[in-house]
Order: C-alpha cells, then sequence, then structure tokens
C-alpha cells in the first residue's frame, strides 16, 4: 500500500485495490449478514404470541374507561354518571382483571407466570440475535483488515476520535479524517438501516441501531416487553381520574347553537338563564 | 354457487389452514342452507382461539337469521363483554333490542355508540329517535338539535324537531297555568300524561325551533320534486 504524504493538507493516494477489495466486501458481507438475520428471526420468534381473551378484555375495559372520560360531554349526565359508577366499582373490585387473586401481587412475584417467562425469554433471544453478529463481524473486520488506511472522512473530527478510528495505524501525526476500516463498519452500521427498511420493508430485525439502544436499556430490566403492565394499579389510576371529571352536557346549549347556525340569531348569548 | 365453490377450492389450496378461508367456508355453507354444519365449523374456529372475531359474529348473525333473537341478544352481550370498544357490535345489539321493544337497553347502546363515536349524526339521531319514543321529550329535542347542528339541513331530523317542539309545547299548554311564570329559562315540568318533559327550554324558543324547523323542511322540499313538495305542505301545515 503506497502513500505518499505530499502537503500539510495531507493528501494521500491510496491503491484503488483498497476501494475494491475492503470497501466493497464490508458493505456487502453487512447486507447479506442483516437479512440472514432477519430470516432467522422470523424463524425463531414464529407467530407473534396472540392476546388471551382475558387479556383483551382487561385491555377493553381499560379503553372504555378512557372513552368515557374523554368523551363524556356528548351523552346525557344520568347516562354518564351510571356508567361512571359502575366503572368505578367494576374498577375497584377488579372485575374485569385476568386473575383476581393476583390483585395484591408485587410486581416481583408477577414475573414467576410462566408466560411472562416465555415471553422475557423470547426478548433476550432477539437480543442475542442482534448482539452476535455484530460482535463476529467486528473481529473479524479487526483481524482482516487493520493496520490501514481505508478512506478519507468529507468532515472534520476531534483528535480523540483517532484512537478509535484509526486503531491499526500509530502516527501522531495524521489527519483524523484519514480513517481504518473499522470506521467503514461502523458507518455502514448506522447507515444500512435505510437500505434495510427498503428491502426488507418497515419493521425488521436486522437493524443494529436497535440492538445498541437494546443493550443500554437492558441495565434498567424493570419494564420490559415481556413484564406484564400492572392492570390493577392501571384500573385504580383510571377509577381515580373518572371519579374527577366534571361532566358538562355538551347540548346545554344547542337551542342557541342551532339558531346561530341557521342565521336567526346573531350570536350566543351567555346569559343566566339558559 | 359453484363459482363461489371452485373459488373456495382454489384458496384451500392456496392458503392452508387460513381463519379467512375457514369463515368463508361457513358462508358458503350457511349461504347453502347447511346452517348446522356452518355452526360446527365456527365453533371448532372459537375452541381453537376463543378470541376470534369473526367466528364469533358469525355464530351470532346466525342466531339472528334463525329468529332466535333472545339468544342472539345473550351472546352478544357475552361478545361484547370482552370486546366492549367495538362499536358496530354495540350498534347490532340495540337493533336487536329495538326488533324486541326494549327501548331502554337500546337507548343504552346507542350511548356506548355515542361515546365511541360522538361526531357521527346518525348515530344522534337514532338515538332521538329512541327517546321520543320512550317519551323523553325534553332529550329527545336536544339530540335532534344536535343532529341538526352536526349536519346541515338533515330533513328527518327537523321532521323529528318539529314534531318534538310541537308536542311539548301541546303539553306545556295542558299543564295547569295556575303555575306561575318563572324567569328562569328553563323550567322543570312533570307531565301528566306520562311524557317526560324536564328541562325544557322556554316557550318561546319552542316555538322558534318548531318554526324554524318549518322554514327549513319548506326550502328543503322546494328543491324537491313536485308530489312530495305537495304531500310536505300539507302535513306541515297541521
Amino acid at each position: 500500500m503506497s502513500g505518499l504524504v505530499e502537503s500539510t493538507d495531507q493528501a494521500m493516494f491510496l491503491d484503488p485495490a483498497i476501494r475494491d477489495w475492503v470497501l466493497f466486501p464490508i458493505t456487502i458481507i453487512m447486507v447479506l449478514v442483516g437479512v440472514f438475520r432477519h430470516q432467522l428471526t422470523i424463524l425463531m420468534t414464529g407467530e407473534p404470541p396472540k392476546p388471551d381473551i382475558k387479556d383483551i378484555r382487561q385491555g377493553k375495559a381499560l379503553m372504555r374507561g378512557q372513552l368515557l372520560a374523554q368523551n363524556n360531554s356528548y351523552i346525557s349526565a344520568p347516562a354518564f354518571i351510571e356508567r361512571k359508577r359502575y366503572l368505578c366499582e367494576a374498577y375497584e373490585e377488579g372485575k374485569y382483571l385476568k386473575n383476581k387473586d393476583a390483585k395484591d401481587q408485587s410486581a416481583a412475584n408477577l414475573m414467576a407466570d410462566p408466560k411472562n417467562m416465555e415471553a422475557m425469554m423470547d426478548g433476550m433471544k432477539k437480543q442475542m440475535m442482534g448482539i452476535v453478529p455484530q460482535t463476529l463481524i467486528m473481529g473479524w473486520i479487526q483481524f482482516f483488515f487493520s493496520g490501514f488506511i481505508l478512506i478519507k472522512l468529507p468532515f472534520p473530527l476531534g483528535v480523540r476520535f483517532k484512537q478509535m478510528l484509526q486503531s491499526g495505524i500509530m502516527t501522531p501525526n495524521m489527519d483524523v479524517r484519514w480513517v481504518s476500516s473499522l470506521s467503514w463498519y461502523f458507518i455502514n452500521l448506522f447507515g444500512l438501516r435505510g437500505v434495510f427498511s427498503l428491502i426488507l420493508g418497515g419493521e425488521n430485525s436486522a437493524d443494529g441501531t436497535r440492538d445498541m439502544t437494546a443493550m443500554s436499556t437492558m441495565g434498567a430490566m424493570g419494564q420490559q416487553p415481556g413484564q406484564p403492565q400492572d392492570y390493577n394499579k392501571q384500573f385504580l389510576s383510571m377509577k381515580d381520574s373518572l371519579s374527577i371529571v366534571y361532566h358538562e352536557w355538551d347540548l346545554e346549549n344547542i337551542e342557541q347553537r342551532v339558531f346561530v347556525k341557521y342565521g336567526k340569531q346573531a350570536r350566543i348569548f351567555k346569559s343566566s338563564r339558559k | 354457487m359453484d363459482l363461489a365453490k371452485s373459488v373456495l377450492f382454489l384458496l384451500d389450496k392456496r392458503f392452508d389452514g387460513s381463519q379467512r378461508v375457514r369463515r368463508l367456508h361457513g358462508l358458503v355453507n350457511e349461504a347453502c342452507g347447511q346452517a348446522s354444519e356452518a355452526e360446527v365449523i365456527y365453533t371448532e374456529m372459537l375452541s381453537k382461539d376463543p378470541t376470534n372475531v369473526l367466528a364469533s359474529k358469525r355464530l351470532i348473525a346466525q342466531l339472528k337469521a334463525r329468529g332466535q333473537l333472545h339468544l342472539a341478544t345473550q351472546e352478544l352481550v357475552t361478545y361484547l363483554d370482552t370486546h366492549s370498544n367495538d362499536f358496530e357490535a354495540w350498534l347490532e345489539l340495540s337493533h336487536l333490542y329495538l326488533l324486541q321493544h326494549l327501548y331502554q337497553q337500546a337507548a343504552f347502546c346507542l350511548e356506548e355508540v355515542i361515546l365511541q363515536q360522538p361526531a357521527n349524526h346518525y348515530f344522534h339521531l337514532l338515538y332521538a329517535e329512541i327517546q321520543y319514543t320512550m317519551g323523553h321529550l325534553d332529550v329527545a329535542l336536544k339530540e335532534l338539535l344536535r343532529v341538526v347542528e352536526l349536519s346541515t339541513d338533515n330533513v328527518r331530523a327537523f321532521y323529528g324537531v318539529k314534531l318534538t317542539a310541537d308536542r311539548i309545547l301541546a303539553e306545556l299548554k295542558q299543564q295547569t297555568p295556575s303555575k306561575p311564570h318563572q324567569s328562569s329559562g328553563k323550567r322543570d315540568h312533570a307531565s301528566s300524561s306520562g311524557l317526560r318533559i324536564e328541562q325544557v327550554p322556554q316557550q318561546a324558543t319552542l316555538e322558534r325551533l318548531s318554526e324554524l324547523a318549518t322554514e327549513r323542511l319548506v326550502s328543503a322540499y322546494n328543491r324537491a320534486g313536485e308530489t312530495s313538495k305537495k304531500i310536505a305542505e300539507q302535513w306541515l301545515k297541521e
């Protein structure tokens, strides 16, 4: 690999063989591995788990409460009060809860539920699927493609990046813009997301960045997707929010609004007598 | 029918074990008159997957078609206990109740529908008509006005407004005139003939509403054909 340092601008002339044998292969390999990972993930997780009928019931009961709180002005006062009373009572008793005895269990106990174990295992498996290929590729690149410069970045960077991006090359003076193949790997990692969404469509498991975020949140394991949301708490909080809703019937002043609409009245009178 | 069967056969080959195809099987069976076979298919689908919406709905529809309204109502209520956000199911239940003349329950179902779709004027219209049938003229009037507000020049609604307003006025006239004229806008009246007309607007407002309704109806019918116009005029004069 010949490198001629010409001026302080550090214009170096790189062997085109680098381009042929490093640049393209790395990209191609990453794309292929991504697609492979995607298909493998589909194979492993199979169909998404169908929600249990009791789960559906729970969820929809909660939604009903939300709807009531949101649209309460469209039904008359007695109707609203009746529903509010019924729902608050139901939430309190835990009528819609999946298993009523679990009402007082703490979150730790809920982990013992076999279904949750399954769901959590699934999540872990997915993360493994993400991490392993990444590590493999990184190691492979380090092994084969280290010790030379690959590309020149079009934008300048700080000096601290030198250590990471020029990992194999010990030159104190070289511009940080000349980087090694490992950095090309990183660029690809972030850039191929767009390509993957084109090939694999939308929700694909070939994305490297999602694994990175998953890795960082793995420490705070509190509410992972496997963990069921605590419906009892949600019901109780919904009950609270329902009981403080101030019901104002939307149709109180409707005669005036109709008159205004049809041009019989100039504006709405906000009088004390309705 | 043969075309349906041949298409179904092709679908079966292509999508083996698909839920939709199973349901189509059931439908074809129903169309052929083999209702019991269809029922078997649906119950089997449901036993495999209790959350299957298609199968439950088909079963209920079958019950309704057979005229077993009571059973159909029960099944639909169970279905709605789980899927309480399916407003079409609530609508269907309301229809079932109406068929059995259970107006209060029907009104309840429509309230659920309105909660989920508050801007759809048609549901308000249905609700208003049920309330009118039950004799709750005040609510009916308000709801009809809502319909009129949501959908300009809705003829059906304006008919309702006129009918309701006139009826309330007639009721008010029947009230004993010894009641002192209150300065507050709305008056509470307990009607002697069992119509509920509490919280109705002032008499003047009612009359204006009736006039407005008449006017809009006239203008609507002026744009319509001659015969309907004549009929409408006759009705309006009464």
